[in-house]
């Protein structure tokens, strides 16, 4: 009781003595905390909204495309419990706010059904007596920016212009999100449906079933593909749907885990830095207190409990702010308490294994106060040596030799740096890569920048009116389908698009670039997908029709998670190839994609349908939001590891400023001496935190693109002059803090007294 | 009655590398309640290892030390602080004030660890900080005073756990004249309220003060007398040398 009255006085005085560094530390350990939260819970399978939205709206598991109403039994398919639909599905166009997105409109009943309905989420279901009601499905709403009772006006195939009204928002877990997953789903009445698209032909049919187990998928998607031939358009299960919502998540998830994980170590060892710089500033007082009477090892559990607690204080904020972050952003039971948990606890018991061999020395401090705990002295180091020979200023000379006396905490310093600018090197190699997508997008399978659709107009029409502008450089025919791949029951994107003579110019990473009919390239993912290597042979069913390919490249694929197969228009089946269901218009270099695409409108007086692409980099903008919070969290412990540094280099130098000034050092000089010896340490550090991070960044990001799907060849390194300037700033910051304690220290009037 | 402190035969000799460095050479030395001993010698004779051995923040090599009729140079390190809290009272050249607490901080602290209650201690300090002039300074950081006023906090310190022993290793070591003579005429104040104190000096004069002169020389005792007093005692007492 009495040690803990005392120790409670002593922590309270030292913690008041050093608020900005307690702070510091406080603040860095909780940034890192939040980032690993953040992360495990971005990572965590719980937080998918599929698993939520499914158990909201009772799924579907297995989601089946036909030409017409399935005339076969799916319902009686073994381990189906329950159907969805059929229900008509017709693809139109929404005209919003000038942009014009694709969604697919489904005919469902005004009584929702008992599986796969959709749970409204503002104002209503559809409604007999309000006819052109149209309820829309959240994420597509959220992108094209509706609100109740707005209107919602769809062109059809033919042209048509039709105006609903936006009665009610819903959230379902049919399809993935929009814009990830396309086109956007609309539900409005049967009745409604026909009279806006009256064409059978033009429309297809989609029916749900739910599985009594959902691992059972595969086989019953796969029954239901030799059950329906070749009436079958396209087929999903729900691992799809879920592996679209969680795309960002993971990356997000992925990049803030590595951080994170990084990032503790550099707090641990800040930590570490930190409570020994203390300690070894405190040798004085922790003597004076055990004359007073504490022992070893209440002393060193009083540093450990003052040093532990800022620790463990960041430790609880970090968990809040992180907690906070997820729940406001996923909902609150969007957190899973066990990794929250192993993560608290992980992060708590590095925190108190850091400061604990500093607070373990602490305690064996020897109780005679007068015995002076000044730095190992001795010959002059190797570097100071060659910093005599090459005759560099007095102040210099002894700055260098000062930098080295402590070999442990200038290790601890010159580490401590380099991790966190290794970090924020990799951060840079992040922004860089995704600055890349957007100055090449070429780079990114985008080489087009513009995509016409005929719309009203003849599929000739719109080629020749797009091959006329004058800022277009090539038109590329092309068609997206829907395969079955063999043994996966599922449907994969095929892409045709180009002839095999004259190929898109894909961004072949491996091999080389389809050169005739029968070859095609792959992404990332499909390779995954189906086990296949280049130079292997797949055969996939379009419609009905097989096509047989050869794959001789992999490109860089950032759709679908990668899982798309490209190939020349020719290789298609002329059924599905003619006339080509777009125009990929690449552009002069220079040219600006919206005013060709304002002038292809005014061409056309609004009969074609442009689109610009959407560069992956925007999608991913969060990124860099996540990447400069991380870059500042990195920031605060180089800087808690330079204060330790600088307060310590400062505490070795109290006896010798007298002595130096009596020398004859100008305060100029010995302000240089001073910052020299941290500053040596910062450049050391900062130095070969960049030379790592360099190393290292490319082949993370191609690890990160290989495991996602897009495939290998996106890594960028940041560029030298942002490497050049990231070290100057960080060294440059460096100094600056150093200077000002230098500079004090340097002008003060050095009392002669021994410590 | 029994002495407060006793040694045997104290023996310290120090490591340096394969040298052995005695310090302190078989020092017999016994120190009765209220008595004011100063121990003098020249630098190296062993004067501040004996001081330190006292109070248990050195390891003697060999022999006895005895405190308050209980042997102690046995006691662990850990049983020798908690030993200090309630006994030993400590007062060094350089003040050793905790440097991050305040002056009233650093008096309770000595106070809470004997086993004080906040209130208690609180009260001990006020008593102490009035009794040495410093009450206004209670709030102040220890940098913000001058050597005297520190040394004088620093034996309000070392008095604020009441205990047995004040050991005080050069106390005006670092103190200009005027200073010297105010912390002086505390430590010769709180003698006679019967306080037992060891003093370790150089200066003749400070050793005056106190009414045994204990001279050491190369670790050993060379001259154990007590100091006559010219108002206070008699004349022609017998000076007893050993």
């Amino acid at each position: 009781m009495s040690t803990l009255l005392a120790g409670g006085r002593w922590i309270r005085a030292d913690l008041r003595a050093r608020t900005g560094q307690a702070v510091l530390t406080v603040l860095a350990v909780a940034g890192i905390v939040a980032a690993l939260i953040t992360a495990a819970t971005l990572l965590e399978d719980s937080t998918n909204p599929w698993r939520s939205l499914s158990a909201q709206t009772d799924g579907a598991h297995v989601w089946i495309y036909t030409k017409d109403s399935p005339q076969v039994p799916l319902g009686g398919i073994d381990g189906v419990t329950q159907t969805a639909g059929p229900y008509r599905s017709a693809p139109v166009t929404v005209a919003q706010n000038g942009k014009k997105e694709p969604a697919s409109l489904r005919a469902m009943p005004a009584t929702p059904p008992a599986v796969a309905h959709p749970v409204v989420a503002e104002g209503r279901w559809l409604d007999p007596s309000q006819p052109d009601g149209v309820v829309v499905e959240r994420s597509f709403a959220r992108s094209l920016g509706l609100r109740i009772g707005a209107p919602f006006t769809i062109i059809t195939i033919n042209g048509e212009r039709h105006t609903l009204y936006v009665r009610g928002i819903a959230d379902s877990a049919d399809q993935g999100f929009y814009p990830e997953w396309t086109p956007g789903l609309a539900y409005v009445l049967p009745l409604m449906l026909d009279r806006v698209e009256p064409m059978l032909g033009r429309s297809e049919w989609v029916t749900g079933l739910r599985l009594a187990d959902p691992e059972a998928s595969q086989v019953v998607s796969q029954r239901a593909v030799v059950l329906l031939e070749d009436r079958l358009q396209r087929v999903y299960t729900w691992r799809e749907v879920r592996a679209a919502m969680e795309l960002d998540n993971r990356l997000l998830g992925t990049l803030l885990a590595l951080f994170g994980v990084v990032g503790l170590v550099a707090a641990a060892l800040a930590l570490a830095n930190a409570a020994g710089g203390r300690v070894l500033g405190q040798l004085r007082d922790l003597a004076t207190l055990k004359s007073m009477g504490f022992t070893r090892g209440q002393l060193a559990l009083l540093l450990l409990a003052e040093h532990g607690a800022l620790g463990l204080l960041g430790v609880a904020i970090g968990t809040l702010a992180g907690w906070g972050v997820m729940a406001a952003m996923l909902g609150a039971a969007s957190v899973a308490p066990v990794p929250v948990l192993a993560i608290v606890g992980g992060t708590a018991l590095a925190v108190l294994a850091a400061v604990g061999v500093p607070a373990w020395r602490g305690g064996r401090t020897p109780p005679i106060p007068a015995a002076p705990a000044a730095p190992p002295r001795g010959h002059l180091s190797r570097l100071a040596r060659l910093a005599l020979l090459v005759r560099l200023p007095p102040a210099l000379v002894l700055g260098t030799r000062d930098a080295f006396t402590r070999r442990v905490p200038a290790f601890l310093t010159a580490f401590g740096l380099a991790v966190p600018m290794m970090m924020i090197t990799i951060g840079l190699g992040v922004w860089a890569t995704l600055d890349n997508f957007l100055a090449h997008p070429e780079q990114v399978g985008q080489h087009a920048a513009l995509y016409v659709k005929p719309g009203k107009e003849e599929p000739a029409v719109a080629e020749r009116l797009a091959s006329q502008d004058k800022d277009v450089a090539e038109v590329y025919p092309g068609t997206d389908v829907n395969a079955l791949a063999p043994g996966e029951a599922r449907s994969v994107r095929v892409r045709a698009i180009g002839s095999s003579t004259s190929p898109y110019p894909f961004p072949v990473a491996e091999g080389r670039m389809y050169a005739r009919q029968g070859e095609a390239v792959a992404g990332q993912g499909l390779l995954d997908l189906l086990g296949l290597k280049i130079g292997d042979r797949v055969r996939l069913t379009v419609g009905g029709t097989p096509l047989i390919v050869r794959i001789v490249g992999r490109t860089v694929e950032p759709e679908q998670d990668g899982e798309v197969l490209s190939v020349g228009l020719d290789s298609l089946a002329a059924k599905d190839a003619v006339p080509p269901e777009y125009y990929a218009l690449a552009l002069k270099p220079g040219a600006d994609p919206q005013e060709v695409r304002g002038r292809l409108l005014a061409s056309s007086q609004e009969g074609l349908d442009v689109q610009a692409a959407v560069n992956p980099a925007d999608r991913l903008s969060v990124i860099r939001v996540v990447i400069v919070a991380l870059i500042a969290v990195l920031a605060l412990i180089g800087l808690a590891n330079l204060l330790t540094a600088s307060a310590l280099g400062l505490r070795d130098h109290a006896f010798d400023l007298a002595v130096l000034k009596a020398m004859g050092l100008t305060p100029r000089q010995v302000m240089a001496t001073l910052v020299t010896g941290t500053g040596l340490l910062v450049v050391l550090g900062v130095g070969v935190g960049a030379a790592a991070g360099v190393s290292v960044v490319t082949g993370l990001i191609d690890w990160q693109g290989h495991t996602s799907g897009v495939g290998a060849g996106i890594g960028r390194a940041p560029s030298p002059l942002t490497l050049v300037v990231a070290v100057l700033v960080a060294v440059g910051t460096a100094l600056a803090v150093a200077l000002i304690p230098a500079r004090r220290a340097a002008r003060a009037q050095v009392p002669v007294t021994s410590r | 009655m029994s002495p407060v402190v006793k040694t045997v035969n104290l023996v310290k000799i120090y490591q340096d590398g394969a040298v052995p460095v005695p310090a302190v050479r078989g020092v017999d030395l016994q120190v009765e309640p209220g008595e004011f001993v100063a121990i003098m010698g020249p630098s190296g004779s062993g004067k501040s290892t004996l001081v330190h051995m006292l109070g248990g923040l050195d390891a003697r090599t060999s022999g006895e030390i005895w405190l308050d009729g209980k042997r102690v140079d046995t006691l662990s390190e850990s049983a020798w602080a908690l030993l200090r809290r309630k006994k030993i009272g400590f007062v060094f050249q350089f003040f050793n004030l905790v440097a991050n607490m305040t002056v009233g901080d650093n008096v309770e602290l000595p106070a809470l660890l004997a086993g004080a209650s906040p209130k208690v201690a609180r009260e001990r300090r006020e008593s102490l900080l009035a009794a040495l002039n410093l009450t206004d300074r209670a709030d102040a950081a220890p940098a913000q005073l001058s050597g005297g006023e520190q040394q004088r906090v620093a034996l309000a310190r070392a008095l604020a756990n009441e205990p047995s022993l004040l050991l005080a290793d050069e106390p005006t070591g670092n103190l200009d004249s005027r200073n010297t003579r105010d912390v002086l005429r505390l430590l010769s104040e709180v003698h006679k309220q019967g306080q037992t104190i060891v003093m370790v000096t150089h200066d003749a004069r400070v050793a005056s003060l106190a009414d045994r002169l204990v001279s050491l020389f190369d670790g050993e005792i060379v001259d154990d007398g007590r100091i006559a007093r010219r108002r206070t005692r008699t004349a022609g007492e017998v000076i007893d040398l050993r």
